[in-house]
Parts: structure tokens; C-alpha cells; sequence
């Protein structure tokens, strides 16, 4: 639990008059091999969508999408009805004010198939697999909640209500979409991320992915109650179409990887958590995510 | 090999000397004259056959020699004047004896008849005694005097984090540490988030830390037994002594309850932090830290073989911080009783028998916004413990026993949300279910002089764990062999196993009083370590200066950590999120000691190397223990000026702790969704180093005899620098990335600066 640091901390060094500083990188050893980082996720009903790019040294100044693209690639995905060749596309993220490139598909991605996943790039070759087979999931109900607590702290969020299928090991992550525009600011530490490349009142679309992978464990077959906290600010009257995704257990382990690391990192007295991989001799994750039909959801009131 | 082993004890615990010769035996207590205290580790030597002994922890001898018209005796004490005594040996005779401190440190002591040369001529090693003398001279923090941050400067052990009272030895973690006090388990010996332990000086008569080739009398942990033994009061007379620092006060309180027979001490400190700082806090921070602890203790002798002592120790931490809807409350302390029965059979026979209680709670809550959560743990334990000491010869030295602990833990947490999560807890101690479990050992352990040169100690433990879901049962044989190689200098070596049915479960990397402790089960076993050491030992100048080099490799089992990430959780059902790996340790100590004249102190070096591997850390491969030090110096010691002025400086260097640094990174971009970010890319656990630690401390002390009423009193001031050139010393180093600019960055914390104090100390 975060009080338990945060009182330890905040004691020692309070009372103790600690004092911080920024170091240099001189004396780490910066050494770094950089390895290829894949996040491909398959939505039935869309086209596939991967992001290939060059992981860096840590101590490296900057690193933007574009400059981290892993260009050149050959990616190729193949299951029993097709085999195609992504290739290389992006969208203008709105938000960032900045394009995120990828390697981008042509044919619809099927439930219930199993997908491979072949890149060849820079004389290496990666390859992954996964099956779409994941159950699709009903939204029973989703609320608002003005204030509740989860690892990260106190927050505002909806409460998005579901049954759990039976007999079946579930991974559950939100997806909230909205049409907003430069004055729904990010709620969280993207809020210093300046936004100069839309006009006041020009809006666009945003897909708010949860951090939080949700598995049914004790609970499967049984009603859950999950409680998201959300990215971006909101006046009353604000729509969202709001989905659940359900996870292949690889990728929900990849993500669940993901939020312990940025819990670490958020914490300087837990250790380090380190991402492992689905995919052979290269960091990231290959499966699949299987939507729920919308709700709409409405905001009963503005941010507190 | 384990039955080679038990078998070799057997036959020599069997085979005790019985020639035709007429054998008596000298026995007695040693004390202090002044106080009436037992003088533990005492050394009796005979001079004409070149064999002595030592006093037990109730001032107890016991030698037996072959008839003689006559014998010479001689008697010692560190910071005492020797006793040399010539008697009549034609029957059993006992001599109960007490001796005078030395008038004066600052004369240099010429004791022809000094043997003490216990550290080379005991086949024991890898024990240290510290005389409590010595940690009242030694620098501070704040004015606290401090048993564990002594013990943090002897060899192989390693001080924790910046400022605390956590110790690792020989590569063991800080819950591998036996802290007893008055044979009583003592499970968070901590004030202050681990600033200043919970033992006061004032109230103490002997510590004893045993890092390697433990005796037979001693388990359950893997690393150390730290045995403090607390002061009996004076038989005498009254007494007070009491001293005033900066962010406490402590008195204590002794006397005779029937002159020479029966005496009291009582001994409290508590702070006055809470007080200190309130000025500095602005009005809506509501803040409350205090600690204080109490020890009393009383012993009466009922006869001429029968002594009974009663002691009692409570120590407690409160804190309450509270700002802005934010409110933290700790509340941690540990309690014990021990109820002892000395009973001497006869010269060659002594039995302890102790019942001893202790308890430790702790409870934490936090309510934060709108959320509430607490976290109660406790222990109960009460236990009993006979320990028969038998003296058949002056080749042997039995002891054997039983000890029987019966574990209650209750553990438990809540969490609440929502509106009225703010009216506090549903959750109390007495509602927690309780999960009982038993420990028991038997042991036998024998101090054996094979011959002239070659002395040993062979020891067999059997100790058991018993639960309603799971049972072990282990046996340790221990061995220790010494080799005299020259009147002042020996060679040893030990093997020891040892076994650890429970495990303190770190809720971060520092150690905090949040740590639980929880019992072994089917899924976590218990802990086991093996220990080889080997060290040549060696004084000089008439045992003045004691001297050695002590090797050791210890592998240890079934070490537990958590999965990566993971921390305290609100569900105390925790085996499943531990994972479990193993150690190894291996290094060597060197230790240089000089015990009297005006510069007194010591030396102590130790290069060493500790490594873990668990299957689902690191990948699976080793990684360099976080308290990995490959370099770490004590230079401690003290000059008295002359009859007020004494000088003390204490001086560490360590190499500094491991820590993992990202080697790359990545992101993950999801136009603004929460997980989008720099994600850390990690090629090992624990691959860089802090820089290396070192800091001097300083104090000063003027002593004075003044009066009042007319009767004297000593009083001392003493002036004290922790961290005297105010090194920053880096606590840790986390890492950052902008999410704005991508730009990462590393910044080192840094705790304890330069700190002055003062303290006022008195003694009637």
C-alpha cells in the first residue's frame, strides 16, 4: 500500500531534512544493445494495427514515436484465410500533436482464427502467434463515481458493471472513446503536455485505454464490478461510447506487466519490475482483444 | 555425512575422562562489587594447570581439576581489577567472589596474571561481546545511545539503510537476526522507523552477537543471535542515573528490595519529538510522534542455590500524521516478561529455567480522500526454555535442553470506500481469527578439550515446527574446532546448520515497521543455512590487543521475496505472491581490537560477496544481494584527555548498495490513455552501485563529580556530530522520465546531514 512509503518517506524526509539531487549518468554504465519493441493487438472486425519500433538507451535524450520507428520492416501476418504484408502508415495524434506510425493491414481480422506474425527487420526475424478465441462480453451497466481509491490513489471514474462468463480465465480492459476538443484537458501527467496544433473548439477523437487489467480469479461466473479511473476532464452532459475488451492471457500479463512497472517507477522503495515478453528475442506483446458492444455513457456532472 | 557427524558427538559426549584420579571441583558466582551485577563472561583460569573457564550469563563458574594441596586462581574482568587468589584443593570448594572497577581507564594496565585470552583459547568463534561501557562512550545520534548501531560496526555485519538500526550478517537478511532480550524474542527492536532501537543502554548489563559456529543452545534464525542481557539492579544500594538529549529523556532507578539478597531496576525514556516539532508545523498538519520504552526487572536470591528473577520490558511507537483529508496513524511496540529460575544442583550442576511472554502489535491505518484501510498484525508467543549446564571435568562443559514457543499470529487487513469509510475501522484485534503454531527443539552441546592443543564443540539441535496444516522436523548438528597454535594464538573452524520457521516479508525495500512477519507453511519452507568458517586468532601484548582473520561461505534456502512489484497487500494471505530462491555468501573479516590504555577501539574489515537467484526473478539468473558490500571498514575508538575529557570518533566506509538501473526504454503511445508512457527496459536485478558510503561521527564528553544536598553525583555533558562532514550519502536513486520532453533523468536522495547534539547525563 502507497501510505506505507509515502509515511516513511514523508517522515524521513520531513523530519530529517533529506535533500535531493539530480545526477548526471557518468558513473551507470550506459551501455545498451537497443532490442525491437512489437505491440500488435488484433480486434476482430478491424484491420491489424502493429507498432514496431527500436527500444533505446535509457540515457538517451529523446524519444519520440517517429524518431523510435522500426522502418524498413517486412511484417507479415498470416492465418488460414489470408496472408498479407502490413505496411508502413500512422495518424496524427491530436492530442500529442505529434504522428504515431505503424505498420498497418488491408484485410478484416476474424474471431475464432489464429494469426501469425512474421518481421523480418534489420536480418533478424521475429515471429509470435495467437487465436482469437476469448469471449465476448456484455456491458450489464455503466455509473459514474465521483471519488474512489485504488493503488494509484483517490480518483473520479465509472463503475462499469458486467457478468463474468463462467469457467473461463478473463481479462477485462476498459476502452472509453470521446470526441473532445483542446479544453478537456488530461487529467493526469499528461497534463503538461501542450496541445498547439488544433484550433479552439476543433474536436477529434480520443480512445482512452485503461491501465488496469481486470481477471475475474475468485470471482468467475460471477457479477464484477470494475472500477476505472479516466484520462481526460469532462464537463456534465459530456458523451463517451464505452467498450470492454476482452484479453488474451498473454496480453493481459503483458499489461498487468506494464501497470506493476509504472507503479515501480512511481515508487522508489519497491523494486524494479521487469517486462517479460511474448515475443521471441524482442520485448512487446502479439494477441488479440475482442470488444463488447457500446454504452453509451453520459456524464452526470463535471470533473470534481 | 550428518550421521558421521552424530555420531562422533555421541562417542565423545560419552566418553568423558574417568581415570582413578581424586577430582574436585571449584565452583561460585562472580559479581560486581559496586552494583552486586552478575559479571557475565568472567574468565577463571588456574595457573598451574593452564585451564580455565568462563562465568555463564548468571555469574555462574564451574571447574573441575585434579586434587592439589593448592591452587592458584586467578579471576578477571575487562574494566576490572584482577583477582588472584592461592586455595586449598583437598575437597570441593567454592568461592563466590566479588571484583572492583578499575579506578582509573587512564592508567596503563600491567596484568601479569591477565589470562584473558578467551577469544583465542574458546573453540567458539565468530562471537563478539560487547561491554556496554563501551557503547555509552561511543558517538550518537541525537544524543541516543545505541546498542544496534554498535553492533553495525563489528565485522561481518552490515548496517541497513542511512541512519537505521537494520543489521545483515554475513549475507543474511535483517529478519535472519535473533534479537533476544532476557531470552525473550524481541521481533521489531526498532524506534523511529528504525532511527534508534528500542533498547535503552542504561538498563542493559551485556550484549553478545554470534555471527557463526552457534552452539547447540541457540536457533531458529539463520544469520545471528543477538543476546542482550539486561542489568539485575543493585544489591547494595540506591541508585539513579538519568540523562537528558535532544529529543529524549530517560531515568532509571535501582536498588536493593532486602540488602544483598534481593534488588529492583526500573528504566524508562521516552521523546519529546512530537514536542520539538509542533512549532515548525503550520496549522492544519496534525502531527504526533512518540516513542518510549520501560524495562523493569527484579531478582531475588531465595537461598544459597536458588535465585529468581522477574523482567519486564514494554517499548511503543505512536505516530499520527494529518493534513488536507490525509490521515496516517502507526502504532507499533513489542512487550515481554521473563520469569527465571537459576538453581545450583550441586558444584558441577546448574539449571535455568525461564517462562517467558512476549507480544508484538502493530496497526496501521491510513484514510486517504474518501478511502480507508488498515492493516493489523500481531504475535503472541509464550514459551519456556530449561537449560541444564553440567561441568564434569575440566575437558567438558555440557549443556542440553529444551525450549517449546507457542506462536499466536493474527493478521488482517481492510479496506473501505466510499462514504463512511471515514468513521475508522470495523476491523480490531480481538475480531481477527488466530493462527496457532508451535515451535520445540532439543538440543545437547558439549565444550570439549580433546588435548592440550585441540578443543571443540559438538552440538546437535533438533528443532520442530508444528501447525495444523503442515509439520518439520530438522536436525543441525553444529561442530566447532580450535587448534592452539602458540600461547596466544589458535586456529578454528565451524560447521553449523541451522533452520528458520519464520520469515519477515518486506512490504518495500527499506525496512519499516510495516514488514509482517509470517510462519513457514506447506508452500513457504523453512529457511536453511550451512556455515563453514575458518579463522586464525591471535593477541597481543599480553592480551591487550586481540586480533583475527575469520573466512566463511553460508548457503542459505528457501529465501523468500516478492514478486516483482508487489507490496504490502490488503489480503495478509501472502504465499501467494511471494516467490522463492536461494543465497549465497562468502567473504572475510578482519578484526583488530585494542581493550585498554587511553586509546581504546577497534578495527574491524570486511571484504565479502552475497548473491541470490530465484526461478521467476532476474529471469531466473543470480543477482548481487541488495546489501552486497564488497567493501566494509570500522574504525571505532575513544581517548581519554584525561580524568574529564574523553574523546570518541567512529568512522565507516562501505561500498555502496546494488540497485537496478534501466538499461533502455520504450514507449507505449495510446493518444493520451493512462498506461502511455516510457516503459523501463531491465537487463539485470541489482546491476549498479550507489556510491560508496562513508561518514565520521564525533563526540565529546566532560565528566564531572558535583553535589547536590551535599552528596555527590557524576554527571557528564556530552556533545556529539552524526555524519561530521555532512557526506551526502545517497539513500537511493530512482529515475524519471518527462512525459513532455521524453527527457529521462536520475536523482539521488540523500538523508542525514551534519547533526549536532547535546545531551546532559547523571549518575547517584
Amino acid at each position: 500500500m502507497k501510505y506505507k512509503f509515502k509515511i516513511c518517506a514523508l517522515s524521513l524526509l520531513l523530519l530529517l531534512g533529506a535533500c535531493q539531487k539530480d545526477i548526471g549518468f557518468g558513473n551507470i554504465d550506459t551501455t545498451y544493445d537497443p532490442q525491437v519493441f512489437i505491440e500488435g493487438i488484433l480486434i476482430p472486425g478491424e484491420t491489424a494495427k502493429i507498432f514496431i519500433s527500436n527500444s533505446l538507451s535509457f540515457f538517451h535524450e529523446k524519444v519520440s514515436p517517429q524518431e523510435i520507428f522500426a522502418r524498413g520492416a517486412i511484417v507479415e501476418l498470416v492465418s488460414e484465410n489470408i496472408s498479407e504484408k502490413l505496411q508502413p502508415d500512422s495518424t496524427f495524434d491530436k492530442f500529442r500533436c505529434r504522428w504515431t506510425p505503424f505498420y498497418k493491414g488491408q484485410e478484416i481480422i476474424e474471431y475464432n482464427k489464429t494469426y501469425s506474425l512474421k518481421i523480418d527487420l534489420a536480418g533478424k526475424s521475429y515471429q509470435a502467434s495467437t487465436t482469437i478465441d476469448q469471449p465476448k462480453i456484455s456491458i450489464d451497466r455503466v455509473e459514474y463515481v465521483e471519488n474512489f481509491y485504488d493503488v494509484y490513489g483517490g480518483h473520479d471514474g465509472v463503475i462499469v458493471y458486467l457478468k463474468d462468463q463462467a469457467n473461463l480465465a478473463n481479462f477485462y480492459r476498459f476502452q472509453m472513446d470521446r470526441i473532445i476538443d483542446n479544453s478537456r484537458k488530461h487529467a493526469h501527467v499528461l497534463d503538461v503536455v501542450t496541445n498547439d496544433c488544433t484550433q479552439e473548439g476543433e474536436q477529434y477523437l480520443v480512445s482512452d485505454l485503461g491501465r488496469t487489467v481486470f481477471s475475474d480469479g475468485p470471482l468467475d461466473g460471477k457479477e464484477l464490478k470494475m472500477f476505472i479511473e479516466v484520462s481526460f476532464e469532462y464537463l456534465e452532459g459530456d458523451t463517451a461510447t464505452i467498450y470492454m475488451q476482452s484479453l488474451d492471457a498473454q496480453s493481459a500479463a503483458f499489461f498487468q506487466d506494464l501497470d506493476n512497472q509504472l507503479q515501480s517507477i512511481l515508487n522508489p522503495f519497491v523494486e524494479p519490475v521487469f517486462l517479460h515478453s511474448t515475443i521471441e528475442n524482442a520485448f512487446g506483446v502479439f494477441g488479440s482483444a475482442v470488444r463488447s458492444e457500446p454504452v453509451l455513457f453520459v456524464y452526470p456532472q463535471d470533473n470534481p | 555425512m550428518n550421521h558421521k557427524i552424530i555420531l562422533l558427538f555421541f562417542m565423545t559426549t560419552i566418553w568423558i575422562h574417568g581415570g582413578a584420579q581424586v577430582k574436585y571441583t571449584l565452583s561460585g558466582l562472580i559479581k560486581e562489587a559496586e552494583s552486586g551485577e552478575a559479571l557475565i563472561g568472567a574468565n577463571v583460569f588456574i595457573l598451574e594447570q593452564n585451564i580455565g573457564t568462563n562465568t555463564n550469563n548468571y555469574g555462574f563458574y564451574s571447574i573441575t581439576v585434579p586434587a592439589s594441596d593448592s591452587l592458584t586462581v586467578s579471576y578477571s574482568y575487562l574494566g576490572h581489577e584482577p583477582v588472584v587468589v592461592r586455595i586449598p584443593f583437598d575437597k570441593n570448594n567454592s568461592i563466590n567472589l566479588e571484583m572492583k572497577q578499575m579506578v582509573s581507564a587512564l592508567d596503563e594496565v600491567v596484568v601479569t596474571a591477565d589470562q584473558n585470552d578467551d577469544n583465542v583459547s574458546r573453540a567458539q568463534m565468530g562471537s563478539i561481546e560487547i561491554p556496554i561501557a563501551k557503547i555509552k562512550e561511543l558517538p550518537t545520534i541525537l544524543g541516543e545511545q545505541d546498542v544496534l548501531k554498535i553492533i553495525q560496526l563489528l565485522p561481518g555485519v552490515q548496517a541497513g539503510n542511512e541512519g537505521t538500526t537494520g543489521f545483515y550478517v554475513r549475507g543474511g537478511n535483517a529478519d535472519q537476526n535473533l534479537v533476544q532480550l532476557d531470552e525473550a524474542v524481541v521481533y521489531n527492536p526498532n524506534h523511529l522507523f528504525g532511527l534508534f532501537s528500542a533498547f535503552n543502554t542504561r538498563a542493559i548489563n551485556n550484549v553478545n552477537l554470534i555471527k557463526g559456529g552457534f552452539p547447540a543452545q541457540y536457533g531458529g534464525r539463520l544469520s545471528s543471535i543477538l543476546d542482550i542481557s539486561m542489568k539485575e539492579g543493585n544489591v547494595k544500594r540506591f541508585g539513579a542515573e538519568g540523562g537528558i538529549g535532544l529529543i529524549s529523556t530517560q531515568l532509571t532507578l535501582e536498588g536493593p528490595i532486602k540488602k544483598e539478597e534481593a534488588s529492583f531496576i526500573i528504566s524508562g525514556r521516552r521523546t519529546y519529538f512530537d514536542w520539538m516539532i509542533k512549532p515548525f508545523l503550520s496549522k492544519s498538519v496534525k502531527t504526533n510522534y512518540a516513542f518510549y520504552d520501560f524495562n523493569a526487572k527484579v531478582n531475588w536470591k531465595i537461598g544459597e542455590n536458588d535465585h529468581v528473577y522477574f523482567s519486564a520490558f514494554k517499548g511503543n511507537d505512536d505516530a499520527l500524521y494529518s493534513q488536507d483529508g490525509i490521515e496516517y496513524n502507526i502504532l507499533f511496540g513489542n512487550q515481554t516478561g521473563t520469569l527465571r529460575w537459576n538453581h545450583v544442583f550441586g558444584p558441577r550442576l546448574f539449571l535455568n529455567t525461564s517462562i517467558i511472554s512476549n507480544q508484538y502489535l502493530q496497526d496501521i491505518s491510513a484514510l486517504q480522500d474518501n478511502a480507508f484501510s488498515s492493516v493489523i498484525s500481531e504475535i503472541k508467543d509464550i514459551s519456556g526454555k530449561m537449560e541444564f549446564q553440567f561441568y564434569p571435568s575440566p575437558d567438558h562443559q555440557i549443556k542440553f535442553g529444551g525450549h517449546y514457543f507457542d506462536h499466536r499470529f493474527r493478521s488482517a487487513g481492510e479496506a473501505k470506500v466510499g462514504s463512511g469509510s471515514n468513521q475508522g475501522t470495523d476491523l480490531v484485534t480481538d475480531s481477527i481469527p488466530v493462527k496457532n503454531m508451535s515451535e520445540a527443539a532439543l538440543y545437547i552441546n558439549d565444550d570439549i578439550r580433546l588435548n592440550e592443543n585441540v578443543s571443540a564443540n559438538l552440538g546437535l539441535r533438533i528443532p520442530a515446527f508444528l501447525s495444523s496444516s503442515v509439520n518439520y522436523i530438522r536436525i543441525e548438528p553444529r561442530l566447532a574446532v580450535k587448534v592452539q597454535l602458540s600461547n596466544n594464538s589458535s586456529l578454528k573452524g565451524s560447521y553449523t546448520l541451522m533452520n528458520q520457521f519464520l520469515h519477515l516479508i518486506p512490504s518495500t525495500t527499506a525496512s519499516v515497521p510495516t514488514d509482517i512477519w509470517i510462519p513457514s507453511t506447506q508452500h513457504t519452507k523453512p529457511q536453511e543455512s550451512q556455515q563453514y568458517s575458518l579463522g586464525w586468532y591471535k593477541n597481543f601484548n599480553n592480551n591487550q590487543i586481540e586480533t583475527n582473520v575469520e573466512a566463511y561461505y553460508k548457503t542459505m534456502k528457501n529465501q523468500v521475496l516478492f514478486k516483482e512489484g508487489n507490496q504490502l497487500v490488503r489480503s495478509l494471505d501472502v504465499d501467494n505472491l511471494l516467490v522463492y530462491g536461494k543465497g549465497w555468501s562468502y567473504g572475510a573479516e578482519f578484526f583488530v581490537k585494542k581493550k585498554t590504555g587511553r586509546l581504546t577501539g577497534w578495527v574491524a574489515y570486511t571484504l565479502s560477496w552475497t548473491n541470490q537467484q530465484f526461478k521467476y526473478l532476474n529471469y531466473g539468473k543470480q543477482f548481487p544481494f541488495r546489501y552486497d558490500r564488497r567493501h566494509d571498514l570500522s574504525l571505532v575508538g575513544t581517548y581519554d584527555l584525561n580524568e574529564r575529557w574523553s574523546l570518541s570518533a567512529t568512522f565507516v566506509f562501505s561500498s555502496g548498495n546494488t540497485y537496478t538501473v534501466p538499461v533502455g526504454r520504450t514507449q507505449v503511445n495510446h493518444g493520451g490513455s493512462l498506461f502511455e508512457g516510457n516503459y523501463f527496459i531491465y537487463q539485470a536485478r541489482n546491476n549498479a552501485r550507489l556510491n560508496p558510503y562513508h561518514r565520521l561521527n564525533f563526540s565529546a564528553t566532560y565528566k564531572k563529580q558535583r553535589k547536590i544536598f551535599k552528596k555527590p553525583y557524576d554527571s557528564e555533558w556530552v556533545v556529539s556530530f552524526y555524519n561530521m562532514y555532512s557526506r551526502k550519502n545517497p539513500y537511493f536513486i530512482y529515475f524519471q522520465v518527462d512525459p513532455r520532453t521524453d527527457k529521462p533523468t536520475a536523482k539521488q536522495v540523500s538523508l542525514l546531514p551534519i547533526i549536532p547534539s547535546i545531551s546532559y547525563n547523571f549518575k547517584f
